[in-house]
């Protein structure tokens, strides 16, 4: 018998064959990382749960068709990538329907249910008020293959190939979209990277 | 260390932090080009704002309520494959399948009848086109026909002419 080396990938062929639990660890693993990807393409965050969710629905409904050709990882993002470029296409053609009608499939309920006691992570103290907005909003002005390039790079989780696979593009592109919105943010922070005003918070 | 090393740590340090190893090449590179220090400082800062970016807000329950939701959707497409069981048992039973048979013979029936329906008009068909034939004129009728043809296409002008043109061999 053959074994998977990611242990995401070997959880993910459990769930192919049904595994509830195996989904629901991944759910817990990827949901942040996800959510942190799809705020800051919608910037809303009810809105940005809602197709959070979708995503790993998605990976469940998709389960029986993955193949451990790539990471999950990068199954995963790719999945949220075409899900929020489809919703931002979706805004600009329908500006006024919600999520839940993009994603009602045949479902009996609505996913968003209207007792939720929401218990939102603690705010990094490092980082509040008008900082934090800056760098928000530089984010969300920035292109969506620089923003997600950039978003995708923080932290050790992908490789330069991975975001390439995710956003359908080479490495060396990849790099350049990445150089590229790093310039823009320091232009537009540069009054905070020159102060180090982010150190103070 | 040169440019294409200093720029392959700096695409680390986008990263992750980089190693002490790392950290030392990069001192040294800075010491012997002072003109790159106010980049770095720059790609070091921003570095830390991205590292120190705060996580979106998350609902405790998310888990739950997408668990909830692979629920729905499963429970959707069990009542779905439980129709589709039940019309494929009932197809099986005896009397469905016999009136399915039926079916089928009298499809069959039904166009072996038209295709034989089809062939019976195609002789008959035929035969009228025979019949047609047995009816023609004699063919003395026809001894002078070249003659008029050629009549019709000189188109003589008096009985003389005419009377040449019958008299051509």
């Amino acid at each position: 018998m053959s074994t998977v080396a990611d242990p995401d990938a070997a959880l993910m062929l459990r769930v192919k064959q049904g595994d509830r639990d195996a989904f629901e660890v991944l759910v817990e693993k990827y949901k942040q990382p996800v959510m942190n990807l799809v705020y800051r393409t919608l910037p809303d965050a009810a809105e940005a749960e809602d197709l959070a969710q979708h995503v790993f629905l998605q990976v469940f409904k998709s389960a029986h068709r993955y193949e451990v050709a790539a990471k999950f990882t990068t199954w995963l993002f790719t999945i949220a990538r075409n899900l929020c470029l489809n919703e931002i296409r979706r805004r600009s053609r329908h500006p006024a329907e919600s999520l839940d009608e993009t994603f009602a499939d045949n479902d009996d309920q609505p996913i968003r249910q209207p007792e939720d006691l929401r218990t939102f992570s603690p705010p990094d103290s490092l980082l509040h008020g008008e900082l934090e907005e800056k760098i928000e909003e530089a984010l969300a002005e920035l292109p969506e293959k620089q923003r997600t390039a950039i978003l995708m790079c923080r932290g050790d989780e992908f490789s330069y190939e991975d975001i390439a696979e995710v956003l359908e593009c080479s490495v060396s592109a990849t790099k350049s979209l990445i150089h590229r919105g790093r310039e823009t943010l320091k232009q537009k922070l540069k009054p905070y990277l020159k102060t180090g005003a982010w150190k103070e918070k | 260390m040169n440019e294409s090393e200093y720029q392959a740590l700096m695409e680390a340090s986008w990263r992750r932090p980089l190693t002490d190893e790392e950290q030392a090449r990069l001192d040294a590179w800075l010491r012997a080009h002072p003109a790159a220090q106010n980049e770095w400082e720059a790609e070091a800062a921003l570095n830390r704002l991205l590292e120190q970016l705060p996580e979106a807000p998350l609902a405790s329950n998310f888990t739950a309520r997408v668990l909830q939701a692979v629920e729905r959707k499963s429970a959707t497409l069990e009542r779905r494959e439980s129709v589709l069981d039940h019309v494929k048992r009932w197809f099986w039973r005896p009397a469905p399948r016999f009136a399915w048979a039926l079916v089928v013979a009298g499809l069959l029936g039904f166009g072996y009848h038209q295709h034989q329906t089809n062939v019976t008009n195609q002789v008959a068909k035929g035969l009228s086109v025979m019949a047609n034939v047995a009816t023609l004129s004699d063919p003395v009728v026809l001894q002078d026909f070249e003659a008029i043809q050629r009549l019709a296409k000189s188109a003589p002008g008096d009985d003389d002419e005419l009377y040449a043109v019958l008299n051509q061999p």
